[in-house]
């Protein structure tokens, strides 16, 4: 089933110019890698990239650029490591994604485990989250940016639903406490320009835990 | 005349210039530089990922390396950033060839998405070990009949497309493509409102799209 909730297409020109921040990146590609619509959108922006790059004058390249180009072609390929299988009932997402989960995944409380991707704690980063079915996040709201996309169940927040592959972008004039909704967990992959910002006293305690 | 012959063992540089030679003329055989046309250049990639063709992979280089320098010039990048850069994307032509669908995407396309994304990894490379090149991406999604629609891959349709964009939606896009700034700085570089920004972008995106994929929705 096709993703109901996109980004704004300014994201994915951001996406497409390759302005994104990595963490940013990968959760527009988890969205893209299953959205025929917004996979639609980015194939004509790369056309677009590709034509404006096209009629860019050409510049010169160094006297030995091709001698040296075609004496590379001639080394043997950097062996591939082998790729990582997704766990069967997530959407498909980037490499990195699969790595992190696969090493990083802890614990952070009851039914929540939590896996940073890239980045740091308390800066720009992206991190897996997964909660168990049934819970609520505590109340939050952002003080950056905050990009969603879920790979695994569903939540509700707002009366909307949001399922595998769907898109969400929080930022401060969004004070939410999203519930995990049907008999699965749910996992999201999640990048923050900044910490989360606890709005009651529940939340406040959960978020050393955590981490976010 | 046989290319392969030619080119094999071909790496000292008198070799390479006689190659580099013949390259050139057949391209112009072909193709009537410097305006190569899409299909010509996309028929270069499957001959290189069909034959390891030496020749076609030559004048690709010649074709698109000075064209992916001068990208990343514009970006901001420093000259031999950008030399090593536009080597490692032609590079990375010759060993993924294999998976380009000329059906998919024209020549200039692919390689501007490798060049892109290279670009992405070098900003990562400082503190993390290099990734393929599409690590951010997620490989296409298997064919879905119903869903699929076809991007043109005609450039000069894309850039007729583009020609026609009114002058401050394609001002927006353009600068998004080349001052390496997400739209909110282009905002703010403009001086003008954020919500401006976005509804030039947007309008931009809604003609691009219907011109290229004949959707109006």
């Amino acid at each position: 089933m096709s993703p109901k909730h996109h980004p704004p297409e300014e994201i994915l020109i951001d996406y497409a110019t390759g302005a994104l921040d990595l963490h940013a990146r990968l959760v527009v590609a988890g969205h893209v890698g299953v959205c025929p619509l917004c996979r639609r959108d980015v194939d004509v922006l790369n056309a677009v990239g590709g034509t404006l790059v096209a009629e860019l004058p050409p510049v010169a390249l160094a006297d030995d650029a091709l001698p040296r180009a075609l004496a590379r072609i001639e080394r043997p390929q950097p062996a591939q490591a082998a790729r990582l299988k997704p766990p069967g009932d997530w959407i498909r997402v980037p490499e990195p994604v699969l790595a992190a989960a696969e090493r990083h995944r802890r614990w952070a409380a009851p039914g929540v485990w939590v896996a940073p991707v890239t980045g740091r704690p308390g800066r720009a980063r992206s991190y897996l989250l997964g909660i168990a079915a049934g819970m609520k996040v505590p109340r939050h709201t952002h003080r950056g940016t905050e990009f969603v996309c879920v790979l695994k169940g569903a939540y509700v927040d707002q009366d909307q639903r949001h399922a595998p592959g769907d898109f969400a972008l929080n930022d401060d004039s969004v004070v939410h406490q999203p519930t995990i909704t049907g008999d699965s967990e749910c996992v999201c992959l999640i990048s923050a320009t900044n910490r989360l910002v606890p709005r009651d006293w529940v939340g406040a305690l959960f978020q050393p835990f955590v981490g976010i | 005349m046989s290319e392969s012959g030619l080119a094999t063992g071909s790496e000292s540089r008198s070799d390479a210039r006689r190659l580099r030679n013949v390259a050139a003329r057949a391209l112009i055989a072909t193709a009537n530089p410097p305006r190569s046309t899409g299909a010509d250049l996309s028929a270069l990639i499957v001959r290189v990922a069909e034959n390891h063709d030496r020749l076609a992979f030559t004048a690709l280089f010649e074709h698109f390396a000075p064209r992916v320098k001068s990208y990343l010039l514009r970006l901001g990048a420093p000259p031999e950033a950008a030399e090593e850069l536009a080597q490692e994307a032609l590079l990375t032509v010759w060993r993924r060839a294999p998976s380009y669908d000329p059906n998919k995407a024209a020549a200039s396309t692919w390689i501007f998405t490798i060049a892109r994304n290279l670009r992405i990894d070098l900003a990562r490379r400082e503190s993390r070990p290099a990734l393929t090149p599409d690590a951010t991406e997620v490989a296409d999604a298997p064919e879905q009949p119903d869903q699929s629609v076809c991007v043109a891959q005609d450039e000069i349709l894309i850039a007729e497309a583009i020609r026609r964009l009114p002058a401050d939606q394609a001002q927006v896009v353009k600068l998004a493509f080349f001052a390496d700034k997400a739209h909110s700085e282009i905002a703010d570089e403009l001086g003008l409102p954020l919500g401006t920004v976005k509804s030039r972008l947007r309008l931009a995106m809604g003609r691009l799209r219907t011109a290229l994929t004949g959707i109006t929705a």
